[in-house]
């Protein structure tokens, strides 16, 4: 994407100043979005990003600078402007950039751009029909595609030089279904690294109906009584509940600078220990995978948590300095205009040995939520809220009726050792994760789990 | 790079295949400051854009965008723009305006902001921190002590003699802190946004923070049940902002909105008025044409609880057989065109505070939500959000309580209005720039204990 004297050049400029390390990051990114509104086509827009992102590192303290103006004088500029912030003297670079080889872990079988346009189409309109005829109380439905390919290239003063490809496609269907003046939506939306071949895998009917089966379920939903509670959590997207509760708290940038609840917690139990917690970022074409993370580090699988004890955390190059600890290839960012920062990639609760259904006839009276939303955490509280989207009241051991409206409130720390039961049915979903490095694709996901005792918040009849 | 004269090129050569067209051309520059521990951690500068095109043939409108802004990328967007439109099935959609008859004058560029040298920015944000500290000991760390700068010019061009040109600029200054007693700790924020340096103290914004931190030292839960409820004033605008497309006329008009078929119907409270307002000067949301290229004005979407209009593009007008109110809005140039708020806010009413407080024997003040992305539903108006704020006993602020819900749905709450202060307060710029007073609800839900 640039010459390597160019690099060269730039790096140079970038430690002109100061520093003890420099990098650039170079991102070129076509992307596609469709989207059908009650079984019109509506929008369709196509377009690409293209950047340079230059940092230098100073011990602890970092610059970082942008652009996507490329040409070499524009570059070198900007490197200077960068290095202008420190205020010491010219580091000498003996720099000799080594092209380094990454492993595969997303093989893209059927390239984006070679499908033509109407195949997509043809996508959306049978998603349409298939949500829309579910039934008849749904009363709107919009279906989206979407489709990226973000090329990269990353090198440093460490005298890496590496370059990643990596293509995602999601699918998402939203049903709306509507009774006497009220309206309930439903959501699904799977993704994966993968070209077009993600769509030999998935049937866009299944993901149709199954967003109108939630629509249609919760309109005839009562709303969800209030108190602490047992809770099931299901399979899949119910993941989002150790990303938002624990995942993020994990993350180095909270835990170096002291202000996680996690931290100087290594080698103690912290969660039941029926839980082992891990953070995969090479699960072949996962939504969250890539084969390098976006300091050039190649990803690897993270244990955070094993039988209750804690582990590891999620590691980048600067916030690794403060710890005096290694990356663990956790370094990512949205685009070229975010400096990277320790996130997540692929996390999920590891498979136990409970069944879902001994969850629910070893429940008295308890909340069984099927399918969460998102949710959202204070790291340095722990305090976690998550919204759930399709929920059901049990009772006596069996699922008695579903409910709408509830959110999960708790302290990270907390529920992870209120954590009784883990289930056999492991499974990944699909999510965006929005923190101060932009907002980028993440899998969560866990088996089906029983938390012993969760503040439900729902609502009485008005 | 001369921007115009690129802009002119796509114009000239898109005509070939394209009906009608559009240049949307956004440029960025920002400068972010980040302090920890007393040293320039965090410092970030960038000079960046994109430009948008969009484009009919037969009515039908495709869009195309590049961050690649030059010669090389002038046949893409056209080939892209042409092909994307191809597909779509709405033709009675998009249109490429010819332009209003006048457009207000707005002076959206502070001069000074710019020219303030960066060093004393740095020291102003070392001084949030170091203020923070000082101020009590139980602050044990500042998470986040940032300052950020913003610069966006606007260029909108179009085959219908069309050209607007705008330019703003704004900065805002952001503190998050933990503060730790024994067992006990919490969070607060302070922040500010602003275009003139020498009008803010930072002693304020430190202040806010530890306060808010310190003020729910030793929170805990409630009894489960309905409260007599007032709404922190930046809260309610949180509020707002999160159900602000319920007032949009696209989801109104696509069945995703329960406001539809509701203009000239009580829809709140008689004491309630909502305004959206992109030519208040003191706004961070404002403009004299919106991403359409239409001008904008003041409105009451709500007056005296009656819903007035929603907010419209030419699209979503054309629909009503009315005129666009000038909300037509891009997020970004990679998005397609939509509607969104202005500067969005509730109007102040008669009472203080303090008066607002007095009457409640017995109540909860929320001073915070969170959730706000996830808890809520604006097409059934249903909302479980994560809260915390005080008990009020006998009229007064009684004790910090945390780790319960509210919920309820935001078309009841909006009828279930008793009393509005008048302390309007605005939360940070977003895609809008929402605002509320403190709001007394008759009760709301609240789990607890």
């Amino acid at each position: 994407m640039l010459e390597k004297k160019l690099i060269e050049d730039v790096l140079d400029a970038a430690l002109s100043k100061g520093g003890d390390f420099a990098e650039i990051f170079v991102e070129d990114k076509t992307n596609g979005n469709i989207k059908l509104v009650g079984g019109l086509i509506e929008n369709n827009i196509s377009g690409r990003d293209f950047g340079v992102g230059i940092r230098i590192l100073d011990k602890y303290n970092s610059v970082y600078a942008y652009t996507n103006d490329a040409t070499d004088e524009n570059l070198i500029k900007v490197a200077k402007a960068a290095a202008a912030a420190l205020n010491s003297s010219k580091v000498d670079l003996k720099l000799n950039l080594m092209k380094a080889n990454t492993s595969n872990n997303n093989s893209i079988l059927k390239s984006l751009k070679d499908i033509p346009m109407t195949d997509k189409i043809e996508l959306l309109r049978r998603g349409y029909e298939a949500a829309k005829n579910y039934d008849s109380v749904i009363s709107q439905v919009v279906v989206g595609y979407m489709e990226e390919e973000q090329n990269i290239l990353i090198a440093n003063t460490d005298g890496l030089l590496v370059d990643d490809r990596r293509v995602r496609t999601r699918y998402y269907v939203d049903s709306v279904a509507s009774k006497d003046g009220e309206m309930q939506r439903g959501y699904y939306a799977p993704g994966a690294s993968m070209g077009f071949e993600f769509y030999d895998k998935v049937n866009v009917e299944d993901i149709a109906k199954e967003a109108s089966r939630i629509a249609k379920t919760m309109i005839y939903a009562d709303y969800c009584p209030s108190g602490v509670m047992p809770v099931i959590i299901d399979n899949e997207f119910g993941g989002v509940l150790f990303h938002e509760a624990c995942g993020h708290a994990l993350e180095a940038a909270f835990v170096s600078k002291g202000t996680s609840a996690f931290a100087d917690k290594l080698g103690q139990l912290v969660a039941s220990p029926l839980v082992t917690a891990i953070d995969d970022g090479t699960i072949p074409n996962g939504w969250g995978t890539t084969n390098i993370d976006d300091e050039g580090t190649p990803t690897q699988r993270n244990v955070l948590i094993e039988d209750g004890v804690l582990k590891s955390y999620l590691i980048d190059k600067l916030n690794g300095r403060r710890m005096g600890m290694k990356s663990t290839g956790s370094a990512r960012r949205q685009s070229y205009k975010f400096a990277p920062t320790s996130r997540m990639n692929n996390t999920y609760i590891d498979a136990g040995k409970s069944t879902l259904d001994e969850m629910i006839s070893n429940t008295e009276r308890g909340l069984y939520a099927k399918k969460l939303g998102g949710g959202s955490v204070n790291p340095a509280t722990g305090d976690f809220n998550f919204a759930v989207m399709e929920g059901y009241i049990v009772e006596n051991g069996k699922i008695i009726k579903p409910v709408r409206g509830a959110t999960l409130i708790g302290k990270g720390t907390k529920v992870l050792e209120l954590i009784d039961m883990v289930g056999n049915n492991l499974k990944l979903g699909q999510g965006m994760c929005g923190a101060s490095s932009g907002t980028i694709p993440a899998n969560v996901g866990q088996p089906s789990i029983r938390v012993k005792a969760l503040t439900v918040g729902g609502r009485k009849e008005d | 790079m001369d921007y115009l004269k690129l802009v002119d090129e796509i114009i000239n050569r898109g005509k070939v295949k394209l009906d009608e067209l559009e240049t949307y051309l956004v440029k960025n520059k920002s400068i972010e400051i980040g302090v920890f521990k007393g040293e320039l951690d965090r410092y970030s500068v960038s000079e960046s854009g994109g430009l948008s095109l969009r484009g009919t043939v037969d009515g039908k409108m495709g869009y195309s965008y590049t961050e690649k802004l030059d010669e090389s990328s002038i046949d893409m967007l056209i080939d892209q723009a042409y092909e994307n439109g191809k597909y779509i099935d709405v033709t009675d959609g998009d249109v490429i305006f010819e332009g209003s008859t006048d457009y207000k004058k707005l002076n959206l560029y502070c001069d000074r902001l710019a020219t303030v040298p960066i060093e004393e920015k740095i020291e102003f944000t070392k001084n949030i921190e170091k203020y923070a500290y000082s101020l009590d000991d139980r602050v044990v760390a500042v998470q986040t002590c940032v300052y950020e700068e913003f610069e966006q010019e606007r260029i909108l061009k179009n085959t219908k003699g069309l050209e607007l040109i705008d330019k703003q600029n704004l900065a805002i200054a952001y503190v998050s802190l933990v503060v730790k007693d024994k067992e006990d700790t919490q969070t607060g924020i302070g922040y500010k946004v602003f275009t003139d340096l020498t009008t803010v103290d930072y002693k304020d914004i430190a202040k806010e923070a530890v306060e808010e931190a310190i003020s729910m030292l030793g929170a805990t839960s409630i009894k489960t049940g309905n409260y007599t409820t007032v709404i922190k004033n930046k809260v309610f605008a949180d509020l707002l902002q999160a159900f602000s497309s319920i007032f949009s006329a696209d989801s109104a008009q696509k069945g995703l909105s329960l406001l539809k078929d509701k203009i000239d119907e009580e829809i709140a409270s008689p004491i309630f008025n909502l305004v959206d307002n992109p030519l208040f000067e003191e706004g961070f949301a404002s403009s004299s044409f919106d991403d359409e290229g239409t001008s904008t004005k003041y409105k009451r979407l709500i007056d005296k609880g009656v819903l007035k209009t929603l907010l419209h593009n030419w699209r979503t007008a054309k629909k009503d057989g009315i005129e666009s109110t000038g909300n037509a809005s891009r997020p970004s140039y990679k998005s397609t065109l939509t509607i969104s708020p202005s500067n969005f806010y509730v109007e102040n009413g008669d009472d203080s505070f303090d008066d607002i407080l007095n009457g409640i024997d017995h109540g909860v003040y929320i001073t915070s939500l969170a959730g706000l992305h996830s808890g809520l539903n604006p097409v059934s108006g249903d909302f479980s959000l994560s809260a915390h704020g005080f008990e009020i006993l006998n009229g007064k602020i009684h004790r910090p309580i945390n780790q319960i819900t509210i919920a309820g749905n935001f078309f009841s709450l909006l009828k279930n209005i008793e009393l509005i202060a008048n302390d309007l307060k605005f939360g940070t710029p977003g895609s809008g720039y929402f605002g509320s007073p403190s709001i007394k609800i008759k009760f709301l839900s609240i789990a607890g204990e």
